[in-house]
C-alpha cells in the first residue's frame, strides 16, 4: 500500500487507538488520560490539515480493504468527506479541553473518554465511507458508541432518553440496511459515485427506487432528527454538556445529514431525484421540521432542551438544501453542516458553564447572568446571532446560499421558510439574551461555584470563545480559500455538479 | 499623506470605534466617547474620493469617502459628539462599562452604513446600529422603556428579515452587489416590484413611519437624553440613506407605488402636523415632528420612484437634505430636552436629564431658540407671543403614559384614512 492509501487509515487509527488505550486506564492517571486525548485530537488535527493539502491540489487518498467477498470497506478522502472530517477533527479537539475541565473530579472518566474517542471515529468512518456498506458499518458503530455516553451519568432520567435513543436509532439503522440490501439485489453495487449510480435503471423499477429512497431517507432522518423522526434528540438532553455538544454539532445529527447529502447526490443523483418526484416533498419535510422545531423552541424553558429542538430546526436547513437541488443552495445545505456545528456548539458550551458555574439549567433563571459571566454569554450572544441568521455571522452565509439558490431553481417559496425560521429563531434567542444581559438578577444563583476572580474556569471558558470566534470568522472571512464556504464550493464543482 | 494613510484613515473610522467598544479597553481611557470618533473627524477634513475595497471582508466590502457621504459623516459626528458629551460618565455605575460598549458598537454600526458602497455591507453595518441601538435603549430604562425596547426590537427583527429578501431579489438579478449595479440590475428585474415593496417597507419600520412609530413617541418621554437624541436622529435618517441608496430613484417609472407612497408621505406629515397642534402633552412634540419627517421621507421616495425626470434633477441635494434633517432632528430633541430640564426639572419625566454637562447648557439654550423658532413656528403663530409654548412645555404631566399605547386607535385612524383619502382625491 502506498503512504495515500495508508492516509485514511491513518485518520481513523488516530483516534480508535489512544481511544482503546483509554478505556484501560486507571481512573487516577489523570495526566495520561488528558496526553492521550489531546495527542491524539492534535495528531488528527495534522493529519487533517495535510489531507487538506492534498485534496484540494487535486490528490486522491483512498484505502480499500476486502470485507467479504465483492464487499469491500472503501475509505475515500474527497472533498466532502473531508469537509466533514475537518469539522469533527477541530470540534473534538475543543470538545475534549471542555470535557476535560467539565468531567473535572467526576467518576468513569476513562469510560467516558474512551467512547469519546470512539464516537469520533465513527464519524470519521461515516465521513470518509466510500460506499454505502461502509457507510451503514460506521453509522451502526456511532450509534453503538453514544449510548453510553447518554447514559453516563447513570440516573434514571439519563437512562431513559439513553433506550429512547436506541430505539430510535436502532430502528432507523434497520431501515437503512433493509434500503441498502435492496438496493444492492438491484444494482449490484453500493459505490458512491458523483451523479447517483441508480440511474440507469430501468422506468419499471423507479416505483421501487422511491420505496428504497424513503427507506434510506427515514433511517438517515431518525439522526438527522427530521420530524417526526426526532423525539430522541430532547430526550437526550440529561446527557452532559460535552456530550450534548457532540450530538448536536459534531457527531450523530451531523451524521444523518450528510447520509442525506450522500443519498441524494451519490447514490440516487440529485437530477434524477427530481426525475423521481422525491426531491420534492423531502425539501417539504424539511420546510416542515425547520419551523416546527423552532416553534417547539420557542416554548421550552429548559435551556438545552430548547436548544436541542433549535438543532430539529436548524439540521433541516442542510437537507433543505440538498433536496432544493440546484448547485447554489447545495453550496448553502453543505456549508451549514460546519456553520450550525460551530454555532450550536458554542451555545451547548454556554449552556454547560452556565448549568456548571451558576446550577443554571432554565432560561427564566438566567436573569442578569450576563453581568455574573460576560464572556460566556458574550460566546453565546454569537452564537444565538448567527443562528438568526444575522450578518456578519456564518449562519447569514448558509441562510444568503440558500435563499439565492431557491430564487435560482425556482422554489421561491423557500424565501418564506427562511423568513418565518428566522423570525422564530429570533423569537427564542433573544428572549434569552435580553434576559442575560438587561434584567436584574433574581437573586442568589441555584447553585453556584467559586473560580476566584474568574467568571468559570479556563478549560471551559476558552472552548466557547473559540468557537464563537470561528462561527464569527466563518462569516466575516467567507471569501478566504479555506473558508467553509470555499470548500462547499469545492465540492460543488468537484462532486455534486462536475461537467 | 499619499492613497495608503487615507485609506487606513477610512478604514480606521469603523475599526477604532469597534476595538474600543472592547470593554477591557475602553474602561482604561479617558472620554472613550469622544475618542472613538476622532477618526471620523479626521477623514471629514480629509479630501474626498479616497476607496478601500477589501475583498476578503464579507462578500468583497468597498468603503469609500466622497463628497455626498462628507454631508452625512457629518451630521454623524456632530449627532455622536453631542451624545457623547450629554453622557455624564460615572465610574461607580456597574452599567457604565455596557452602556459605552453599545454607544461605540452604534457609533461604528452608523459611521459603516455611511461608507460602505454595498447593499451586504450596509445590511451588516445596519443590523449592527440597530441591535446595539436596543442596547442602548433599554439599559436602565423603565418600564415604558423596556416596552418601547420591545416594540422596537419586533419592528427591527421585521425590517430586517424583509432586507434580507430584498437583497436575496438583488443578488439574483445583478452581476455584484454594488449599489449602482443594483439599482441598474434591478431597474429591468422582473421582481423589480416587489423588491421595492420590500425596501420601501423595511426602511419604513426601520425609520418608525407611521404606524409604526409608538415606540419613538414613547423614548422621548422616558429615555436617556443620549440616547433619545440618537434614537431620535441616526434611525430615521439611515433609513432614508439606505432606502435612496437601494432603491432605483429615478431609474424606473413605478407610477402606482410612487403615487401610493406620496399620498402616504403627505398624509403622515398632515396627521403628525394636527396631532403636534392639538397634543395636550407638549413632551411629545420632538416625537410628532419626527412623525412628520418620516412622513416627508416617505413622500421623498414617492416622489422618486413616480417620477424619474424629477428625482433626477434634484439627487444631487439628496444626501445634504438627509444630514439637515438628521440635524433638525437632533437639534429640535435637545432643545427640548433642554427645555423640561430648565423650566421644570422637578417633575420632569426626562429623569436623567441632569446627566448634561454643565458646559454645553449654553451651546444648548442658542441651539434651543434658534429650532423653536423654526420649527414650532406653526404652533407660536397660534400664539401672541413665544410664553405660551413655553409655559405649555412646564405642565409636564405627572400621568404615566403607561397602557396608552393602544387607547382611542379607531378614532386616529379614522382620522388618518379620511386624511389619506382627500389626498387621494386631490391627487387623482
Amino acid at each position: 500500500m502506498s503512504w495515500d492509501e495508508w492516509m485514511p487509515l491513518l485518520l481513523l487509527v488516530s483516534s480508535l487507538l489512544p481511544g482503546l488505550l483509554i478505556f484501560f486506564l486507571a481512573e487516577e492517571r489523570v495526566r495520561l488520560r488528558t496526553a492521550l486525548n489531546m495527542a491524539a485530537a492534535l495528531v488528527k488535527l495534522v493529519l487533517v490539515c495535510w489531507m487538506l493539502w492534498g485534496v484540494y491540489h487535486g490528490h486522491d487518498y483512498e484505502t480499500r480493504l476486502m470485507l467479504l467477498p465483492e464487499l469491500e470497506l472503501v475509505l475515500r478522502a474527497g472533498p466532502l468527506a473531508l469537509f466533514f472530517v475537518t469539522l469533527s477533527a477541530i470540534l473534538w479537539l475543543v470538545t475534549t479541553v471542555y470535557a476535560i475541565g467539565y468531567l473535572e473530579g467526576a467518576p468513569h472518566r476513562s469510560r467516558f473518554f474512551g467512547f469519546f474517542s470512539l464516537c469520533v471515529t465513527a464519524t470519521v468512518g461515516v465521513a470518509l465511507a466510500g460506499n454505502l456498506i461502509t457507510f451503514l458499518l460506521f453509522y451502526e458503530l456511532l450509534t453503538l458508541s453514544t449510548y453510553p455516553l447518554i447514559v453516563h451519568r447513570g440516573t434514571e432520567a439519563a437512562r431513559r432518553a439513553g433506550q429512547s435513543y436506541l430505539a430510535y436509532t436502532l430502528f432507523g439503522g434497520a431501515l437503512l440496511l433493509l434500503g441498502t440490501v435492496w438496493l444492492y439485489t438491484l444494482t449490484g453495487t453500493l459505490e458512491f459515485t458523483p451523479k447517483g449510480f441508480v440511474s440507469t435503471l430501468a422506468e419499471t423499477d423507479h416505483p421501487v427506487l422511491i420505496i428504497i429512497f424513503i427507506l434510506m431517507i427515514a433511517g438517515l432522518g431518525v439522526k438527522a432528527a427530521l420530524v417526526p423522526l426526532h423525539g430522541w434528540l430532547p430526550q437526550a438532553m440529561v446527557a452532559p454538556a460535552p456530550v450534548s455538544a457532540l450530538l448536536h454539532a459534531v457527531a450523530v445529527v451531523k451524521a444523518g445529514a450528510f447520509g442525506i447529502i450522500r443519498v441524494v447526490y451519490e447514490v440516487f443523483g440529485v437530477e434524477f431525484s427530481a426525475v423521481l418526484g422525491v426531491a420534492g416533498p423531502l425539501a417539504a419535510l424539511a420546510a416542515f421540521t425547520i419551523i416546527y422545531g423552532s416553534l417547539r423552541a420557542l416554548f421550552q424553558d429548559d435551556l438545552k432542551r430548547r436548544l436541542a429542538f433549535s438543532t430539529v430546526s436548524q439540521v433541516s436547513y442542510i437537507t433543505l438544501g440538498i433536496a432544493i437541488a440546484g448547485p447554489i443552495a447545495a453550496i448553502g445545505g453543505v456549508v451549514h453542516l460546519v456553520h450550525q456545528g460551530v454555532m450550536k456548539i458554542t451555545l451547548f458550551f454556554c449552556a454547560g458553564n452556565l448549568a456548571e458555574t451558576l446550577g443554571i439549567h432554565k432560561v427564566s433563571e438566567m436573569n442578569g447572568v450576563g453581568r455574573r459571566m460576560p464572556w460566556t454569554m458574550a460566546a453565546f450572544t454569537i452564537g444565538a446571532f448567527g443562528m438568526i441568521g444575522a450578518p456578519p455571522i456564518a449562519g447569514f452565509v448558509s441562510k444568503w446560499y440558500l435563499g439565492l439558490g431557491a430564487l435560482e431553481v425556482g422554489q421561491d417559496w423557500v424565501l418564506l421558510v427562511l423568513a418565518g425560521s428566522s423570525l422564530l429563531n429570533a423569537a427564542y434567542f433573544l428572549p434569552i439574551l435580553h434576559r442575560a444581559w438587561f434584567c436584574k438578577p433574581l437573586g442568589t444563583w441555584p447553585n453556584e461555584h467559586n473560580f476566584g476572580d474568574k467568571e468559570t474556569a479556563w478549560s471551559l471558558l476558552l472552548p466557547p470563545l473559540l468557537t464563537a470566534a470561528l462561527a464569527l470568522a466563518a462569516g466575516l472571512l467567507a471569501l478566504l480559500p479555506f473558508s467553509p464556504l470555499a470548500w462547499a464550493k469545492l465540492i460543488a464543482v468537484r462532486e455534486f455538479y462536475q461537467p | 499623506m499619499n492613497g495608503e494613510s487615507y485609506a487606513t484613515a477610512l478604514w480606521l473610522v469603523i475599526v477604532w470605534p469597534l476595538l474600543l467598544a472592547i470593554p477591557a479597553l475602553h474602561s482604561r481611557l479617558p472620554l472613550p466617547r469622544h475618542l472613538a470618533i476622532i477618526p471620523a473627524v479626521v477623514l471629514i477634513s480629509l479630501p474626498a474620493d479616497i476607496s478601500l475595497i477589501l475583498p476578503w471582508l464579507l462578500f468583497q466590502t468597498e468603503l469609500a469617502f466622497t463628497e455626498e457621504v462628507r454631508w452625512l459623516l457629518l451630521m454623524s459626528v456632530a449627532i455622536w459628539l453631542t451624545a457623547a458629551t450629554m453622557t455624564k460618565p460615572s465610574r461607580n455605575d456597574p452599567d457604565e462599562s455596557r452602556s459605552t460598549t453599545f454607544f461605540l458598537l452604534t457609533m461604528t454600526g452608523n459611521l459603516g452604513v455611511i461608507l460602505v458602497t454595498d447593499l451586504v455591507g450596509f445590511f451588516s453595518f445596519s443590523t449592527l446600529m440597530g441591535y446595539s441601538l436596543y442596547g442602548l435603549l433599554i439599559q436602565g430604562g423603565d418600564v415604558e422603556v423596556r416596552r418601547a425596547g420591545r416594540l422596537y426590537l419586533m419592528f427591527l427583527i421585521i425590517a430586517d428579515l424583509l432586507l434580507f429578501e430584498a437583497l436575496l431579489l438583488a443578488a439574483f438579478s445583478s452581476e455584484t452587489m454594488q449599489f449602482d449595479a443594483v439599482r441598474d440590475a434591478m431597474t429591468g428585474a422582473t421582481a423589480s416590484q416587489l423588491y421595492v415593496w420590500l425596501i420601501v417597507i423595511g426602511f419604513s419600520l426601520k425609520a418608525a413611519v407611521w404606524p409604526t412609530h409608538l415606540w419613538l413617541l414613547v423614548i422621548f418621554n422616558s429615555a436617556r437624553p443620549a440616547t433619545t437624541l440618537l434614537l431620535g436622529g441616526v434611525p430615521i435618517a439611515m433609513a432614508l440613506f439606505g432606502a435612496v441608496r437601494y432603491l432605483p430613484l429615478g431609474q424606473q417609472n413605478f407610477d402606482v407605488l410612487g403615487l401610493t407612497l406620496t399620498i402616504f408621505g403627505v398624509t403622515i406629515m398632515l396627521y403628525a402636523v394636527f396631532r403636534l397642534f392639538t397634543g395636550k402633552h407638549p413632551k411629545r412634540l420632538p416625537g410628532w415632528s419626527s412623525v412628520a419627517i418620516t412622513g416627508l421621507f416617505v413622500t421623498t421616495l414617492g416622489a422618486g420612484l413616480s417620477d424619474p425626470v424629477l428625482w433626477r434633477a434634484y439627487e444631487h441635494f439628496v444626501y445634504p437634505f438627509i444630514a439637515t434633517t438628521g440635524i433638525l432632528l437632533a437639534v429640535l430633541i435637545i432643545a427640548t430636552l433642554q427645555s423640561q430640564m430648565t423650566e421644570d426639572s422637578s417633575v420632569s419625566v426626562f429623569k436623567h436629564a441632569n446627566s448634561f454637562n454643565l458646559w454645553i447648557k449654553p451651546w444648548i439654550s442658542m441651539l434651543q431658540r434658534w429650532s423653536m423658532d423654526s420649527l414650532l413656528l406653526a404652533q407660536s403663530v397660534r400664539h401672541s407671543s413665544w410664553d405660551i409654548p413655553q409655559k405649555q412645555y412646564q405642565r409636564i404631566s405627572d400621568r404615566k403614559p403607561s397602557g396608552r399605547f393602544f387607547n382611542g386607535w379607531p378614532a386616529k385612524i379614522t382620522l388618518f384614512v379620511l386624511l389619506g383619502l382627500a389626498l387621494a382625491w386631490l391627487a387623482v
